[in-house]
């Protein structure tokens, strides 16, 4: 069976914290991501779901979580870790109380990871308080989603698919 | 010689709970002198929020406090509302409503019962390192909370602040097949839930017992969820609309969530003030359970309702089981309202228990004045009283260390929800005289 990547973008409706969303709801206005065969990527939009994250990706061989990340690294910086990067001790918080960390170092113990966890955020500002998004997040985003589309395409082995760099990222992120 | 000892116990430190407080407490020559549950999350003022708004913006305004228990907040509303416009939703739709509120208590006790009380018992200062040891606990406590979101999204489409309830009914039905799909796997996971009721009964819980009065629901045939008078332990028994001649809430400096008390006296809502009040409610299979586990209901031993909650999922599990096996599509999800003037009242069983809504509405279906009653509120002067009495007990000279550890594990036992608790601000406007 080809492989199934599962993007879960992680967030609530406050400033940066809704970055997520914002991305994932960008890959689902994907054309090339809507191009692929139905089930191959599930893209899911969550508030905080905790330990219930666990339950989330049982299906999928792939998992890419997108998070407002804060570790004091300028405001709009992208950045990507894998699941042993995350459950160390001294990783970047997200703003949840149990956070994607914490779920993701439960599903250790409990022998629960996907193969393959990647988790994507950009460094929230943390003076920005609003019900859309800082400026420098606003400026990282259509790069940072079209990182996240090809390393999907990458993962599904549909590299050919890759956007031309000429297309406007900046319709792409129509929010 | 005064011993001033002040345990601060603040985020992150107040772990396992929902919200933003600090135990203080002050000894004097051995013993406890002052003791407050200080709880300093911002009010929210939601009450506030609600005046001016259309009675159709209520369940989904409401919703938004909390994103444990949203559906008991809908609930209570459109029970207030329904209430005072004179609505009878009619048979689907209050079966539907039990649903839906069997889904939150199977989530909630879930979550509570794992995250946040389980690893005080044993020992461990989170699930993680509980998982450690217990890891087949732990996954069975996960596939049965994600079960209650199910149940939550099968009616709420979603299962954080859900937007399927409205007055009247539901804005949709879910399909037959989609029902029986659920059903099927919840009727696959009752041993589940039955197991981690003899799960938690054998835990090492303390055995100090306590005088308390509860309050809960109760009604004529079925265990309490969406109706009920209210009743006590002390003989109360009154409809929702008399709350407030018997409940009384006032604010303390110390804690910006109002206290609430009965007859000026502390009371415990919740699971164990619903089961002490409800053994004869329970369905025959769930009393018989209760009854082989050694422990004698009604309790005063507080750390039954660790207990009590593995119980109420099993009688959440087997409502639900029930009443989707009779599920059919309705020609109809809801019926029309139609806006009448005055006051509302409304009170359902929360997982934590009681909540208690009252909406004053104008002709025009506007909401003129809110007031909510959350179980936080109620259970924060019985929480301060299990406070006294447990560290008392335990010894005042102990180390802070172990003080602390026991004060957080009275605290998290009643489950609170701190941000819910707060929504009231006490404004004071000082006029200045004009020169």
């Amino acid at each position: 069976m080809p492989d199934r990547v599962h993007i879960i973008g992680v967030g609530s409706p406050f400033g940066d914290d809704r970055l997520g969303w914002v991305a994932a709801e960008s890959l689902q206005r994907s054309p090339v991501l809507n191009g692929l065969e139905p089930g191959r990527v599930v893209i899911s939009i969550l508030d905080r779901p905790g330990a219930m994250l666990l339950a989330l990706w049982d299906e999928a061989d792939h998992v890419i979580l997108i998070d407002g990340v804060r570790s004091g690294a300028v405001p709009g910086t992208r950045h990507r870790f894998t699941a042993s990067d995350v459950t160390g001790a001294s990783i970047p918080a997200t703003s949840h109380g149990f956070g994607i960390a914490a779920a993701l170092e439960l599903a250790q113990v409990l022998e629960n990871l996907p193969d393959w966890l990647l988790l994507r955020g950009i460094e929230m500002d943390a003076g920005y308080t609003g019900f859309t998004l800082s400026a420098a997040v606003i400026a990282a985003m259509p790069v940072f989603v079209r990182e996240i589309e090809e390393e999907t395409l990458s993962l599904v082995g549909a590299t050919h698919l890759f956007r031309s760099k000429t297309a406007s990222e900046s319709s792409f992120f129509a929010r | 010689m005064t011993e001033k000892r002040q345990i601060p116990i603040q985020l992150p430190v107040l772990a396992r709970v929902e919200g933003e407080g600090t135990l203080e407490l002050h000894v004097r020559n051995g013993a406890i002198e002052d003791l407050r549950l200080r709880i300093f999350e911002p009010p929210r003022m939601f009450e506030k929020l609600l005046e001016g708004r259309d009675y159709t913006e209520v369940p989904d305004m409401v919703a938004r406090i909390c994103g444990i228990c949203p559906v008991a907040y809908q609930m209570s509303a459109v029970h207030a509302i329904e209430n005072l416009f004179g609505v009878q939703p009619g048979p689907w739709v209050r079966d539907m409503r039990r649903v839906f509120y069997c889904g939150e208590w199977i989530q909630s006790h879930s979550l509570h019962i794992h995250m946040l009380a389980a690893p005080d018992f044993l020992g461990f200062a989170s699930i993680t390192e509980m998982a450690r040891q217990h890891a087949d606990e732990v996954r069975r406590g996960l596939r049965l909370q994600a079960l209650g979101n199910e149940i939550i999204r099968l009616l709420g489409a979603r299962s954080v602040h859900p937007v399927g309830a409205r007055l009247g009914g539901f804005h949709h039905a879910p399909a037959r097949a989609q029902v029986d799909a659920l059903r099927e796997k919840l009727q696959a996971a009752l041993p589940d839930a039955e197991a981690l009721v003899r799960w938690t009964a054998a835990l090492n819980l303390p055995t100090e017992e306590q005088e308390f009065t509860v309050v809960s629901l109760r009604h004529p045939r079925e265990y309490p969820m969406n109706e009920g008078r209210l009743v006590s332990s002390r003989g109360l028994d009154i409809s929702a609309d008399r709350f407030e001649s018997q409940f009384v809430e006032h604010q303390e400096a110390h804690s910006t969530a109002l206290h609430c008390l009965h007859d000026g006296k502390p009371y415990l809502v919740g699971p164990l003030a619903r089961l002490n009040l409800n053994l004869d409610r329970l369905p025959a299979p769930v009393r018989n359970l209760a009854d082989s586990l050694g422990i004698q209901f009604p309790s005063r031993n507080m750390y039954h309702s660790i207990v009590a909650r593995a119980l109420e999922i099993v009688v959440a599990m087997r409502e639900a089981i029930r009443l989707l096996g009779a599920y059919a599509e309705p020609s109809e999800t809801y019926i029309s309202v139609t806006p009448r003037a005055g006051t509302g009242y409304g009170c359902t069983e929360a997982p934590r228990g009681l909540l208690w809504h009252r909406y004053d509405v104008d002709a025009a279906g506007v909401v003129r004045g809110a007031r909510i009653v959350p179980p936080t509120s109620q259970n924060q002067a019985r929480i301060e009283e299990d406070l006294r009495q447990s560290l008392r007990a335990l010894g005042v000279r102990q180390g802070d260390a172990a003080l602390r550890r026991r004060g957080e594990m009275v605290i998290r036992n009643y489950d609170p929800c701190i941000s819910c608790a707060t929504h009231f601000l006490d404004l004071r406007v000082r006029e200045l005289t004009r020169a």
